[in-house]
């Protein structure tokens, strides 16, 4: 398999809360390194500071030690143009219609109306939102708002994809629905996407690259590749053997988070 | 940017008291006196008023204020409970006179204050029955939103259970609808309050509006702020008593 | 449909009870005018009352439009910035609270018998309702929204324009619903105490004149005007508010 260019350096960061009963070490010395074009998910039990990593990608927070690296230049804040975050509350400003929630980053960015529509107007065909362009964020679902979100952050063109627990308030059926829809954006825009989630499923299902974190304070526990092929079968013996190793990797840490 | 300490808002709060007393104090020495009176100058006039020098019939009228408040209050709690609890245990008359009594509320008060100048002149009546006007619909709406927000499903299981209606009142009703209650009384309260000064002085022959418009009228300016300090305290020191007894209402029925 | 039919049932008979016991000499009419007397009254009245109501909502305007400008911004820089808003909320409470009337015989003073003191404290009476609402509204924005936007690159100012505003548009129209009635109530306070022109001074100049016919004539014409006025904005804020369902 040919290496491909490291697109997002994290060396060792640290970062630190301070809370009423005193300071609290969130991640501690997290490295990690990202190829472009990889699927790659952050797993952990809660509390293990993913979403704090995921948030200094972003530009949103600052490490205390070490620093993150996108595209070769250190993070210093949020970079629209590289980086785009899609949250797990969809974040829709509600009184913008589907249209032009997607136009948002655009619209930041200064681009002209004529083109920002066009841009955003295109993105709904993929996202399966044809026809609720003039919708506002009250009328549609919850799968629907999230794939608004996504669509406005893939609006932006920007080369990595940030997703915090993007289907987290979502039932069943609907993640595994938009697990796969994903998968299908992703494949066709070879973008390079940081995803994290609680569910073994969606990491083994979706990801080329699986890094475990532990229990506070988070680290890098174990980091696993995926080379097998899409869309992936669940029962094969390949993957129920990974995902058995994967669970007893996460199983320890979440019984120390409990503690 | 982090979170200023508790220490230093407080600080902060009392340097912009000081900042705004200093500037009272040189702007007032400025101007002419009749128009304003810097702290300095009212702290004389308040001491005249309080040992009555200046005003030796303070405390009488003072005492009709609060007479007028009391009144009006009391009138304005038996019509507002009234009037409350009929629209609101009877849905169709609930559901007809409701939005008529909530457009009345969309009428400025202050426009009926002629007519009943007119109806009672400047007496004490006027202004009672002003008073009682403005406290009336906070007080009728909050019974009215309270009743309405009770639970039904609580009333059903109570009754199930075998509760009279008294029982119901009393034990399902009147909990889950205390605090909106409580809160319209003391809304209530400052109303009636607002309503009696502002009909004192809009026109009265005592009581501390008038004494106030006295003073305005022979521009003793230093004079007129200290009334209306004396008044304030009446007026904030009621809505504190109100908060007193909110909180005992509260811990009554909890 | 049966509340309009008791609603309506309601005021005839109002009315007509209002009629009988005029008639029926059971109040003085000099007091208590009857109903048959009140609306030819209405068309006595007619030019001057429309004048002078004119000239108060003329007023109310202006003093209305201050308020809504002073209330919101103030609500908006107070409220967005923490220490501000730790700093003065006991006092924008505090001012709110305290009845304004008793700074009214100050005002004339300063500023005479005329237009500048009715708008002056009309905005006096608009203003903290409108700045506390809004002060309100901003510390309620749904933080969630506030990151989005700064990750996609929002400007201090684009977070205040593209975010902060429209977010609380619809605390601000309920302020403005409230402020005008208060306005409004400023206005015809000022009149009534001090004024020369304006529905308050007509009112007041009947009611001394003895002219209950007319002073309830004119009393029913502010009223209705005011009810008319916060139902047209109830209506404004219903369009403006269709995303939010």
């Amino acid at each position: 398999m040919s290496a491909r260019p490291e697109l997002i350096a994290i060396e060792g960061v640290t970062k630190r809360y301070l809370t009423s009963s005193g300071p609290v070490e969130a991640l501690h010395d997290v490295s990690l390194s990202v190829e472009e074009g990889a699927f790659c998910t952050l797993i952990g039990p809660s509390g293990c500071g993913k979403s704090t990593l995921l948030g200094m990608l972003g530009g949103l927070v600052t490490p205390d030690q070490g620093r993150l690296v996108v595209e070769g230049k250190p993070v210093t804040g949020p970079d629209p143009r590289r980086v785009a975050t899609v949250f797990q509350e969809a974040g829709l400003f509600p009184w913008r219609t589907t249209l032009q929630n997607v136009e948002f980053g655009l619209e930041l960015q200064g681009v002209p109306a004529e083109r920002r529509r066009r841009t955003a107007s295109d993105l709904l065909g993929p996202l399966g939102l044809s026809g609720f362009a003039e919708k506002y964020p009250r009328e549609l679902s919850g799968g629907m708002k999230q794939r608004v979100a996504i669509g406005r952050a893939l609006a932006l063109d920007a080369k990595i994809l940030l997703m915090d627990e993007p289907f987290g308030a979502l039932d069943e059926q609907t993640r595994v629905l938009m697990g796969e829809w994903l998968l299908d954006i992703w494949r066709r825009t070879r973008k390079t996407v940081i995803f994290v989630t609680h569910s073994l499923h969606e990491a083994l299902f979706l990801s080329t690259r699986i890094a475990v974190m532990t229990a506070r304070p988070g680290r890098i526990k174990a980091a696993l590749d995926l080379t097998m092929d899409y869309p992936r079968s669940m029962e094969s013996s390949e993957m129920v053997a990974l995902r058995a190793k994967l669970w007893s990797e996460i199983r320890e840490e979440s019984l120390r988070a409990m503690r | 940017m982090p979170r200023a300490g508790a220490v230093t808002v407080v600080a902060l709060r009392l340097g912009l008291l000081a900042i705004a007393l200093a500037v009272w104090e040189v702007a007032g020495r400025m101007v002419n006196p009749l128009l304003g009176v810097p702290p300095s100058a009212v702290l004389p006039s308040l001491r005249d008023l309080v040992l009555l020098r200046s005003y030796p019939d303070l405390p009488a009228n003072l005492l009709l204020t609060v007479r007028e408040i009391a009144t009006a209050y009391l009138l304005a709690v038996a019509a507002g409970l009234g009037c409350g609890f009929m629209l609101g245990m009877h849905r169709l008359v609930g559901q007809a006179w409701g939005p008529m009594l909530a457009a009345l509320y969309a009428v400025p008060a202050v426009v009926w204050y002629p007519s009943l100048m007119l109806f009672f002149g400047l007496d004490a009546a006027s202004k009672i029955s002003f008073g009682f006007l403005l406290g009336f619909f906070p007080i009728a709406l909050a019974v009215l939103a309270g009743i309405r927000q009770v639970n039904p499903q609580l009333v059903v299981v109570a009754r199930a259970y075998g509760a009279g209606t008294v029982t119901v009142f009393r034990r399902v009703m009147l909990p889950a609808m205390l605090f909106t209650l409580v809160g319209g009384l003391r809304t209530g309260l400052a109303l009636c309050v607002i309503g009696v000064v502002v009909g004192e002085i809009l026109g009265s022959k005592a009581g501390m509006g008038a004494l106030i418009n006295h003073a305005y009228g022979l521009l003793r300016t230093g004079d007129y702020v200290a009334l209306v300090l004396v008044t304030l305290v009446l007026i904030v020191g009621s809505d504190v008593l109100a908060s007193l007894l909110e909180r005992r209402a509260r811990r009554w029925t909890e | 449909m049966k509340v309009r039919i008791l609603q309506l049932v309601t005021v005839i008979a109002g009315l007509g009870l209002w009629e009988l016991v005029a008639r029926a000499g059971w109040v003085d009419p000099l007091f208590v005018p009857a109903p048959s007397a009140v609306a030819p009254a209405l068309l006595r009245i007619g030019r001057g009352a429309l004048a002078g109501l004119a000239d108060t909502l003329g007023k109310t305007a202006l003093a209305y439009v201050l308020s809504v400008l002073l209330g919101v911004s103030a609500g908006v820089v107070v409220g967005s910035v923490r220490l501000l808003r730790d700093v003065l909320s006991p006092y924008v409470v505090a001012l709110y609270g305290i009845p304004k009337i008793l700074v009214l015989p100050w005002i004339v003073l300063l500023l005479g018998y005329g237009t500048s003191p009715a708008v002056f404290y009309g905005v006096l009476h608009g203003f903290f309702p409108i700045m506390v609402l809004v002060m309100g509204a901003v510390r309620d924005v749904d933080r969630t929204l506030v990151t989005v936007a700064r990750s996609y690159g929002a400007t201090t100012w684009q977070l205040y324009w593209k975010v902060l505003l429209p977010a609380i548009v619809p605390s601000v129209l309920g302020g403005m619903r409230l402020g005008v009635v208060f306005c409004l109530l400023g206005v015809l306070v000022v009149e009534m105490f001090a004024g020369v022109r304006g529905m308050g001074h007509v009112l007041s100049s009947y009611a001394n004149g003895f002219q209950a016919p007319e002073l309830f004539a004119a009393t029913a014409l502010v009223s209705v005007a005011s009810i008319a006025i916060v139902l047209a904005l109830d209506h404004v804020n219903e369009k403006l508010s269709r995303w939010r369902g």
